[in-house]
């Protein structure tokens, strides 16, 4: 599929979507980080609990979304994180940059960037960091040639 | 092709997109929503919405009602009832935009579960900027692409307002207003404000002990000999009931959005938008009378006033 053109991206408010995929319903970490962005000045968009790889992409669609941060906590990371790229893929949406946390252990960090992922946020990451890393890519986003 | 529809003054980016959105693609859709909130491309829908499309009219509804009275969890439980009668369902979910960093968090979604494979349903969150009557922006031209792609209901939750949000009313066919049981008396009733312009009155919570009191003053107050009726509805989104009336009631309503006096409503909002923008655009003039107003030591209404002068000179007049 070809892609479609962005329009205008110099927008402010990115738009984000902080996702929980598969059976996990520990949600503290990511409203966490959603109310972190918001204060950002970022728009969060946050679907809630149990959503399917193909629900959480429909949400990036229909939402538009500039981001995909998917929090899982299950361990199920290595089989759902891939299923997503890959429907993220089949649909187009190859702009959305997508970032992972939760319980990742070292050694599943570079198979998850190997396979399209932006960047992971594991275990005991300060959430000023997240929100620095979602601020200095927008910076970047809005100024290329100032980086 | 007609004198108004002139693509060559369009946006590369944008006339491809629109191709694409003609087609049916929903990307293409995605995006238009996300562009019509842009200033510099608003000017170009009002072009490209200009050629008339013949057929195409959907139900527009907007479900209003304070924070936490049930809308987005009424407006989840529609849509199954919608798609159930083989009818498509777009939903504009508005949450507020923060005054102090322009960030939002957009929860609507979360009571509105669908089936991931079901394509006549669409929702969009929007963040709504303060100070607008609750609106967001470019809502007509958000409603319009919808209307256009063939959707036949769209539903718009609007942020849980006050006692004054009305403007949305004009860009609606049927506005209705959402109150949860005991959140207030009779004389709360007789106020002017929403309740005046809703053109319909749900109770939400029906499982509550107080809803059916609540249905009962409400009905009372409201329909009084000699005034226009409106119908007051008691759902409940737990048990499911009321939800099939309350689609009944609207599918009859007539398409209020047509109407004259709505068009003119819909223009002048339209023009406030415009000159809100426009001073935005000028907001350097703000910062220009603040620092003097500091170095030479005005009070507010000195400065105020200066404020006000230099407005009219720029042909913002107040």
């Amino acid at each position: 599929m070809n892609d479609l053109p962005r329009g205008n991206m110099n927008r402010l408010n990115q738009r984000i979507v902080l996702a929980k995929v598969g059976l996990d319903g520990h949600d503290r970490g990511i409203k966490v980080v959603a109310r972190a962005l918001r204060d950002a000045g970022f728009e969060v968009i946050y679907p809630g609990l149990w959503l399917s790889p193909a629900s959480v992409v429909r949400v990036v669609a229909e939402e538009d979304a500039d981001w995909l941060g998917i929090s899982i906590l299950s361990g199920a990371h290595l089989v759902l994180v891939p299923q997503v790229l890959e429907l993220l893929r089949q649909q187009g949406l190859h702009h959305v940059r997508v970032v992972v946390g939760g319980t990742i252990p070292e050694e599943d960090v570079a198979p998850l960037l190997a396979c399209g992922v932006a960047k992971v946020f594991g275990p005991g990451s300060a959430l000023a960091d997240i929100v620095h890393y979602f601020q200095g890519e927008r910076k970047h986003e809005q100024n290329p040639s100032s980086a | 092709m007609s004198k108004t529809h002139r693509p060559h003054e369009l946006p590369e980016e944008l006339l491809e997109l629109w191709q694409a959105y003609v087609r049916g693609e929903r990307l293409a859709l995605s995006r238009l929503l996300t562009l019509a909130g842009q200033r510099h491309y608003k000017a170009h829908f009002y072009h490209l919405f200009a050629q008339p499309l013949p057929g195409v009219s959907s139900q527009v509804v907007a479900i209003t009602g304070s924070p936490g009275a049930g809308k987005s969890t009424l407006i989840g439980r529609l849509i199954p009832e919608i798609r159930q009668r083989g009818r498509k369902v777009a939903v504009l979910a508005c949450d507020p935009r923060s005054s102090l960093t322009g960030g939002a968090l957009l929860g609507d979604r979360i009571r509105m579960s669908i089936d991931a494979e079901d394509m006549g349903i669409y929702i969009r969150s929007l963040a709504t900027p303060p100070g607008r009557q609750g609106l967001a922006e470019s809502l007509d031209i958000r409603i319009a692409l919808f209307e256009r792609f063939g959707f036949d209901w769209i539903l718009i939750e609007t942020v849980g307002t006050g006692q004054g949000d009305v403007a949305v009313r004009d860009l609606v066919d049927c506005l209705v207003l959402l109150i949860q049981p005991e959140s207030g008396d009779e004389i709360q009733w007789e106020k002017a404000g929403l309740l005046e312009v809703a053109d319909f009155i749900v109770v939400s919570k029906g499982d509550l002990p107080g809803a059916s009191r609540t249905a009962e003053q409400l009905q009372q107050t409201l329909n009084l000999p000699g005034f226009p009726t409106k119908p007051v509805l008691v759902v409940s989104a737990a048990k499911g009931s009321g939800l099939v009336e309350l689609l009944d009631q609207l599918v009859q309503q007539p398409r209020r959005r047509h109407h004259p006096e709505r068009r003119r409503q819909r223009l002048l909002l339209l023009a406030q938008e415009l000159l809100a923008e426009r001073f935005q655009e000028e907001a350097d003039l703000v910062e220009n009378v603040l620092r003097e107003a500091q170095r030479a030591g005005w009070n507010d209404w000195q400065a105020a006033g200066e404020l006000i002068s230099r407005l009219a000179r720029t042909g913002c007049k107040p």
